[in-house]
């Protein structure tokens, strides 16, 4: 297999394509978790009046994310948490390099989080001997096999059983079993003794309430719970875009967001957490650190279509509605973030050129809007990164990374299709033409692959037809049948 | 990061301007009454309590009703015998420690377990702040009991809750919490629906990964003064 990247996106979707086993999983994610989303949302009375709530909550938010930071800052900072700054991922990873390191600790474990799975802070902290533990069972188990999550819920989406169990044998010496039960029983003996000994726990964070400074960790399976408690040091990275204003404000979102993502009324835990223990004598860790990353986030303020990417809660369901996302899986996207919210936010945060194949891998059909439960407009973001890499406006990624590759052909075929539809004329005329034209290649009454001739003629419209066919013109044009006194009343 | 944050909300607003504009102009004539027939009814019928039984035993939870500590002490005999439980280890919850005391279990009982102790106990029993009826949810403070570990390291977990307690929304816990919070919130509040659970192989739910397998909630209705 080719190195999987944004910028191979076509081909890695063309493999993906072939992968029967990765389908399968990928149907079993969008009827499972669709349909306990569906059953999820009917217990609450008003799911869009929550969604419109939500989106409020984030748009004032962000409208003012300065205030809302310094006031989370702030909170934070008085229940004894120590705040970091961290303006791209390097600078991030360093921060939480320099924390361990200057406690001489080396017994690191995580749970799961998005926000160092986009700063790479695993490889950060390899490449400086030091082995953090994965604690999450989807995390340890890509972690097992070297992989990355292709999936932002059930980052492990893509194994089978069957992998699962293999990996197991091979890594951690379990028999091989096709009992679940069993598969994640040997899971929690072996990271118990991890967490045990763990000096630094590493953790994410779902939201920050301003008003309060407590940082809020949603998770099924009590790692997370764990990872920020037992540890003496509890260091939390957290996107800037995580405040929100009122600590009343987490009822709307903890509605949402459990519901969007797995079709679950709660998850199993939630983990407020504000500031360090107050008394010496109190369980808990001695030091909470909160790394609040930009690494691209605050690029996105600038526009009220890409402000909108911000509000995202990486729920996951528009990768569990997206057409696209279950027919080719996460990794094809090669990025952090996949699926429809990936296709939107890849590009921002590492810029367009190498992720300019992104927003092209949607088919606009809006079921990624339906489903989001704080209403991000993904298609309207679509277009706009789209028009971006057509015209090579992309705001602050043209002087990272040069200035984006063009579609020329596109261009002109567009160009043509603007003239001929802007004037009847060249309309009609174009219309006769391509019915002329047509009759060499149209077989069994549609244009197939029998664009041979035509993929010889034009290459790049190959690419069209190879996957799909397109009904050909009718013999008779509307007009003409209308001019001919086909239509009567009453015909 | 502060200044980047600000060049680049300013740099929005002349967009902001032709969008609100925009929206304005859409949202003229917009049927709001189609919105209000998509609303679904939600009806509950009965107490915040049956509320909460039904709610958590959605979720794999056992949940037990009892009139009085004796009656929830009988509760966690049953289950310690049942589970054959060899160390227990215990929150400072002064209504745990009741109802502890009137279990007289064989057990040995931890009180501050330190945490190489914690791993070997296959008990837990704890008080519980809140309860929330529409999810089935126990809410644990750390300003209301210490060694909360006893909830989540061994492998069964019984929470003592007083009915009074038990709210019908989430929203009204966090309200109530948010209140008390005038001296500060809690350094932590934990939020507990069910037993620890994983779908990451397959999407095939498996119960008890890190945290507990079983979790037990008994619901004391008498007045009780914990
Ligand atoms: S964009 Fe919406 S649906 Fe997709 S992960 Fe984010 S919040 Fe969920």
């Amino acid at each position: 297999m080719h190195q999987q990247t944004s910028e191979t996106f076509d081909q890695n979707a063309r493999e993906a394509l072939a992968d029967v086993q990765l389908r399968g999983a990928l149907r079993n994610l969008a009827t499972t978790f669709g349909g306990r989303r569906k059953e999820a949302i009917a217990t609450v009375e008003d799911w869009e009046g929550l969604r419109d709530r939500a989106r409020a909550a984030k748009d004032e938010t962000l409208a003012h994310l300065d205030k809302y930071l310094e006031q989370f800052a702030d909170n934070a900072e008085r229940a004894g948490a120590q705040i970091h700054w961290g303006r791209d991922g390097a600078e991030a990873c360093r921060i939480v390099l320099e924390l361990i390191r200057a406690r001489g600790a080396s017994k690191v474990v995580k749970s799961k989080s998005m926000a160092t799975e986009e700063i790479h802070l695993n490889h950060a902290l390899e490449a400086e001997g030091l082995a953090p533990v994965e604690t999450d069972l989807g995390e340890w188990i890509i972690q097992l096999a070297h992989e990355t999550p292709s999936h932002i819920v059930v980052p492990a989406i893509h194994k089978s059983k069957r992998q699962i169990a293999e990996l197991f044998a091979e890594k951690v010496g379990i028999e091989p079993t096709d009992d679940v039960a069993v598969l994640t029983g040997a899971a929690r003996r072996i990271l118990r003794r991890q967490f045990a000994e763990a000096e630094v726990g590493i953790s994410g964070v779902n939201f920050g309430v301003a008003e309060t400074g407590t940082i809020l960790i949603l998770e099924n399976e009590g790692n997370a719970r764990l990872t920020t408690s037992l540890p003496r040091t509890h260091i939390a990275v957290m996107g800037i875009e995580k405040v929100i204003p009122r600590f009343t404000d987490l009822d709307v979102f903890l509605k949402l967001l459990p519901r969007s993502g797995t079709g679950q009324r709660l998850t199993a835990y939630q983990s407020l957490i504000t500031g360090t223990k107050r008394r010496p004598e109190d369980e808990g860790p001695e030091e909470l650190h909160i790394v609040l990353m930009d690494n691209g986030r605050s690029r996105m303020l600038s526009h009220p279509v890409t402000r909108q990417s911000l509000a995202c809660i990486r729920c996951g369901a528009c990768l569990n509605a997206c057409p696209v996302y279950q027919q080719v899986g996460g990794h094809a996207y090669g990025s952090v973030y996949p699926g429809p919210i990936g296709a939107v936010i890849t590009p921002q945060l590492s810029g367009l050129k190498p992720a300019a194949q992104l927003p092209y891998a949607s088919s606009l059909c809006g079921a990624c809007r339906e489903v989001c439960p704080v209403k991000i407009d993904i298609p309207e973001l679509l277009l706009h990164l789209r028009a971006e890499v057509t015209e090579g406006t992309a705001a602050g990624t043209a002087a990272q990374h040069g200035p984006v590759k063009q579609r020329p052909l596109e261009r002109f075929a567009f160009g043509l299709y603007a003239r001929a539809w802007s004037s009847p004329t060249l309309y009609l005329l174009g219309a006769r033409v391509a019915r002329l034209l047509q009759g060499v290649v149209v077989r069994k009454g549609r244009i197939g692959k029998v664009g041979g001739l035509l993929a010889k003629l034009a290459p790049p419209l190959a690419a069209w037809t190879e996957w799909r066919d397109a009904p050909p013109l009718a013999p008779r044009t509307f007009r003409e049948q209308w001019r001919d006194g086909q239509y009567r009343e009453g015909n | 990061m502060f200044e980047a944050i600000r060049g680049h909300l300013a740099a929005s607003a002349p967009h902001d301007a032709v969008r609100a504009a925009h929206h304005a102009a859409a949202a003229h004539g917009e049927d709001v009454s189609a919105r209000e027939e998509k609303r679904a009814t939600v009806v509950f019928e009965g107490t915040a309590v049956e509320r909460f039984k039904q709610a958590l035993e959605a979720v794999a939870g056992k949940c037990f009703v009892v009139r009085d500590e004796a009656a929830a002490s009988e509760v966690l005999r049953r289950i310690a015998e049942q589970r054959d439980s060899q160390r227990v280890a215990v929150t400072d919850s002064k209504l745990a420690g009741r109802v502890l005391k009137l279990a007289a279990l064989r057990s040995e009982v931890l009180e501050n377990a330190a945490v190489e102790s914690l791993f070997e106990c296959d008990l837990g029993v704890t008080g519980a702040r809140w309860g929330v009826a529409e999810t089935g949810t126990l809410v644990i403070e750390s300003d209301a009991e210490r060694n909360r570990l006893a909830s989540l390291v061994p492998a069964a977990h019984v929470a003592l809750v007083e009915a009074r307690n038990v709210r019908h929304t989430l929203g009204e816990v966090l309200q109530a919490i948010n209140e008390r919070g005038e001296g500060g919130l809690s350094r932590a509040i934990t939020f507990i629906t069910g037993p620890s659970r994983t779908s990451d192989i397959e999407l095939t739910l498996a119960i008890g990964v890190h945290g507990p397998a079983e979790l037990y909630v008994v619901v004391i209705e008498g007045e009780g003064n914990g």
